[in-house]
């Protein structure tokens, strides 16, 4: 049984009179425990569907099942539930909370989830132990992405959400980044979906779904991923 | 072109930022009305006091003198700084109007220039014609035409209504009595012909000398040569500082001179704080677009100018809308309440205010936005254009007690920390709150202060609920034959010159009172009680201050033979609203004069005894409520002034809060959202916010009651001399400025609330702007 089921998804935005269909009509499913990327290019609708498996908006019709629960009728209440106990996100940008320090920006999502990790672990876990009571301002953007990452693990979510989490870092951090990601999925079993434009991070992936003016153009099945040290771009 | 370019971004900006203009703009609205509306009101007290002085030739000083004689006339008419005598008759006379009231009668004739009626319609023609109070007549409805018959020396004359007036001496209503307070409607001033009185007399008769000084001549000094030159003649003489309608006019300009400078000046600091924080926030936001106006090769100074210019508009802005409002909205309401008769109420603006507190908005204004833009003004577009450094999250000192720290929840150390580091945005909502609550509280506290003087007189020191004067003929066993069913006490009331160590000569009003004093309790300040000795004279506080008395001070007093005895100060005691002095009888006694009651104070026990009240002696009577209300019928238009003030510190309170609560809420916008998609409950986040609001009402609350406190402190220090006010803030005024501020802040909180419900979680994967 699949994961995560979008069955013909469809998001419209009104703008004044017209109506935008930012996602017209989509169906995939993803396996749990898989590394997926949502490919394309500005427009292409990859970030509503990376919104609508977050729990951030809702479809306008069809139906997204994540573990077994129907989740495009939640309230906002339901969403926000659902959001802090199954989804961890990383941010393009990390948003961290520049008053919190690295320790403390984690604490923030373990204190709010049922059965959260320890913090200092999941820090240890992406290299950053010696780092701990520094605030954001005085890390570099790899390691602000790297505290992004711990935060959203230390949520001990059941899919990891990734917007773009290489667009702000240069190759060979992203790749690093990246690295960090797969290796972590693979061993706390997360199911990963990764948003890009970057065609060279879709080599990582199980499934890619290639999108296009809101539709998906193609899902490829990968049956042997690359592992992220062995990517640049 | 390019100007214009640069106004539409002005206007653009201003429009993104609107809550924030708005606020600066209500600030400056309230900051001038208010400095302009109280001003307006005394300006208009003064213009028109001064228009009516110039129109009747209203004298300087009136001497009462029985029949003054040319050779009287000639002594005072040679003082120098005299510029003219004149005499005239002036009596109260009886009436036959329904409700027998008194009409003040004062004559003219031919020769006569000084205290002429102000006339509003026709003239005096004849002999039998009589100008007629204007407002008088028309509460009761007559017009000129009408007959009116007054009563002088026991015989009726009947007079036509030739004309209405005002009068000078008039403006506020005085009968010259210590009774009921005049109303319009039993009270009232008739101006007749000299020749008129030899229907009353036989003859023309005088008992006043009315004195015009040269510009510049001393009151004081006058006062006291005449009464040198007079001697035994004088009975009684009033300057028209000291007379009632002097007397009202100037309390009332020093009353509103000393609100109008004390108040608004709160006003104006917050404004500066909220335009501070709103432009110093927008010029950081644009810093970006500084550095490309700076590369496209705009001079600093019209740079400068640009952000000045947001300021300033706003600022100008709401100055011309508050000087609209504020003498509208404070004169249009306050100046009609005076209880001070001129002929009409229009009012006089005090420009030069105005314009200073024009300059001082804009300083407060365009000033500060000036400065918020000319600091980044110095770095160069390349750093301009620069991504600013995110600001530093630092250590706070609370993180020392690692103990406490480590317990702390997250958000509370968000909290914590979220208000350390914006100490300029905490620092403006405590200012704000501070002023506000401090405005709120004063304003509470000048309330119970002013509504709190006739309960302290007529409730703590007067325990009588009826004050009957005398005729002043009957002595001690007179009363007690009475058999009064009766708390009974008598008193007299005089009033007595007195010539202090240092040399100031002064008439001040002398209570002399009974061993027996059930019905008057003297109090020093902290109430507790004051007893009178049998050798000295107890002096008010406030007249001891300004007299420069102490206790055990050698003063001599005026006896009624014009020799003088000297009597020590030994007891200094508190009396809110009228400053004199009190001695015991057998003082008055062992300076040679006889004790004659003026008034009985009394408190029946059940019935009045009517038939007592109808007695001959009996001149008069008046009831401790009426007293009441007299009293507060003074005060009643500061009040109406101070809850003026509590609705617009009110007003300020909400502004200022709404405005740290939504600086608080967008310039973190991007924290908030990352919040909402990590799965935080609105809720959470609201109380992330929210508490921050809290924590600076409950800071500026604490430090608003000492500010509250000094404010009520200038103003009873500066209201009026005549009355001796202690500004006390009791804890429900605390409490109910408090709560009042406390509900703002919620209420507040729910519009923050409500647009923080739209907070957008995409705003969290945009790019850092």
């Amino acid at each position: 049984m699949s994961f995560i089921t979008f069955r013909n998804i469809t998001r419209e935005y009104h703008v004044g009179d017209s109506v935008i269909k930012a996602v017209d009509g989509i169906s995939f499913s993803l396996e749990k425990g898989t590394f997926n990327v949502v490919l394309g290019q500005s427009g292409a609708g990859k970030t509503t569907v990376l919104n609508l498996i977050g729990g951030m908006d809702s479809p306008t019709g069809g139906s997204i099942v994540v573990d077994g629960q129907e989740i495009s009728n939640l309230s906002q209440q339901g969403l926000t539930e659902y959001r802090r106990n199954k989804i961890g996100f990383v941010f393009q940008f990390y948003n961290l909370v520049p008053n919190l320090t690295v320790l403390e920006n984690v604490q923030l999502a373990q204190e709010i989830c049922r059965c959260p990790l320890d913090p200092r672990d999941v820090i240890t876990k992406v290299g950053l132990e010696h780092r701990m009571s520094n605030f954001p301002s005085q890390l570099s953007g790899g390691e602000q992405q790297r505290v992004s990452i711990a935060r959203a693990l230390a949520k001990n979510p059941q899919i990891l959400l990734c917007d773009e989490p290489t667009g702000a870092l240069d190759s060979e951090t992203g790749s690093m980044v990246l690295k960090l990601i797969q290796d972590v999925a693979r061993d706390l079993e997360k199911t990963v979906v990764i948003v890009t434009h970057n065609v060279i991070i879709a080599e990582l992936a199980e499934n890619v779904i290639h999108m296009r003016d809101g539709k998906i153009r193609e899902i490829v099945r990968n049956p042997s991923p690359k592992s992220a040290g062995d990517i640049r771009w | 072109m390019v100007k214009n370019a640069l106004f539409i971004k002005a206007l653009r900006d201003m429009a993104k930022s609107k809550a924030q203009f708005i606020s600066i703009f209500v600030m400056a609205v309230l900051a001038v009305s208010i400095v302009t509306g109280l001003d307006c009101i005394w300006k208009t007290i003064e213009v028109k006091s001064e228009q009516m002085y110039a129109a009747t030739n209203f004298s300087d000083i009136w001497i009462t003198v029985p029949n003054p004689s040319e050779k009287e006339l000639r002594a005072v008419s040679r003082i120098s700084g005299v510029e003219r005598v004149e005499k005239r008759f002036t009596a109260n006379a009886d009436t036959d109007l329904e409700g027998a009231p008194v009409l003040k009668v004062y004559t003219v004739s031919d020769q006569k220039t000084l205290d002429v009626p102000m006339l509003q319609e026709g003239g005096l023609r004849s002999d039998g014609g009589a100008i007629l109070d204007a407002d008088f007549a028309k509460r009761r409805g007559l017009r000129t035409g009408d007959r009116i018959s007054i009563k002088l020396n026991k015989k009726w004359m009947s007079f036509t209504t030739e004309g209405l007036a005002y009068s000078s001496e008039q403006i506020n209503l005085s009968k010259g009595s210590a009774g009921a307070m005049p109303n319009h409607y039993n009270f009232g001033f008739i101006f007749i012909r000299e020749e008129a009185l030899k229907g009353a007399y036989g003859i023309k008769v005088y008992n006043q000398i009315c004195v015009k000084l040269l510009p510049g001549a001393d009151a004081r000094r006058v006062q006291l040569e005449i009464d040198r030159a007079l001697g035994d003649k004088l009975i009684g003489m009033t300057a028209r500082e000291d007379s009632s309608s002097g007397n009202s006019v100037r309390a009332f300009i020093q009353q509103f001179k000393t609100l109008s400078a004390v108040f608004p000046l709160i006003f104006f600091l917050v404004t500066a704080l909220i335009t501070q924080s709103t432009m110093i926030r927008l010029v950081e936001k644009q810093r970006g677009e500084i550095g490309v106006l700076k590369a496209l090769g705009y001079s600093k100074n019209s740079i400068l100018w640009h952000y000045t210019s947001y300021g300033l508009y706003t600022g100008l802005l709401g100055a011309a809308v508050g000087f609209l409002i504020g003498p509208r909205l404070f004169g249009g309401v306050l100046v009609p309440r005076l209880t001070l008769n001129f002929p009409d109420y229009s009012l006089s603006i005090n420009y030069v205010n105005f314009i200073f507190s024009l300059i001082l908005i804009l300083l407060c204004t365009g000033g500060v936005s000036f400065y918020a833009c000319y600091r980044l003004l110095n770095e160069t577009p390349a750093a301009l254009l620069r991504d600013k450094p995110p600001k530093e999250g630092g250590r706070i000192f609370l993180e020392r007690f690692t103990g406490i720290w480590e317990r702390m929840r997250f958000s509370s150390k968000l909290i914590a920390r979220n208000t350390v580091k914006n100490k300029m945005r905490l620092a403006m909502s405590v200012l704000g709150i501070t002023g506000c609550a401090g405005l709120v509280v004063g304003a509470f506290g000048l309330n119970n202060m002013i509504s709190g003087i006739s309960r302290q007189v007529y409730g703590n020191i007067y325990l009588y609920e009826q004050k009957i004067l005398l005729d002043g003929k009957v002595d001690s066993r007179w009363v007690s034959n009475k058999r009064i069913d009766a708390v009974v006490q008598e008193i007299k009331e005089t009033s007595m010159e007195i010539i202090c160590p240092d040399g100031t000569m002064v008439m001040k009003p002398m209570t002399v009172i009974t061993d027996y004093s059930p019905l008057v309790a003297l109090k020093d300040d902290a109430s507790r009680p004051v007893q009178l000795s049998d050798s000295g004279v107890a002096v008010t506080r406030k007249l001891a201050e300004t007299l420069k008395l102490s206790l055990g001070d050698e003063i001599q007093i005026k006896r009624s033979n014009n020799s003088y005895v000297s009597v020590t100060v030994d007891r200094i005691f508190y009396m809110p609203a009228s400053q004199g002095l009190f001695m015991k009888d057998t003082l008055y006694e062992a300076i040679g004069e006889t004790f004659t009651p003026s008034a009985l104070l009394v408190k029946w026990n059940g019935q009045r005894d009517e038939e007592f009240l109808k007695s001959d002696a009996v001149k008069e009577t008046v009831d401790v409520k009426v007293q009441i209300a007299n009293m507060d019928s003074l005060t009643n238009v500061v009040l109406i002034a101070a809850t003026m003030m509590i609705l617009m510190g009110a007003v300020l309170a909400f502004v200022v809060l709404y405005n740290s609560s939504i600086l608080n809420y967008t310039e973190r916008i991007r924290d908030l959202a990352t919040l909402r998609v990590l799965g935080f409950h609105q809720r959470e986040i609201r109380a992330l916010v929210l508490t921050e609001n809290i924590i600076s009402v409950l800071l500026g609350m604490i430090f608003g009651v000492p500010l509250g406190k000094a404010l009520l402190d200038v103003v009873a220090g500066t209201l009026d001399d005549r009355m001796d006010l202690i500004g006390r803030i009791t804890l429900s005024n605390v409490l109910i400025s408090g709560c009042l501020t406390l509900v703002f802040a919620l209420v507040v909180n729910v519009f923050v609330a409500r647009k923080m419900k739209n907070l957008d979680m995409l705003d969290a994967l945009k790019s850092v702007e």
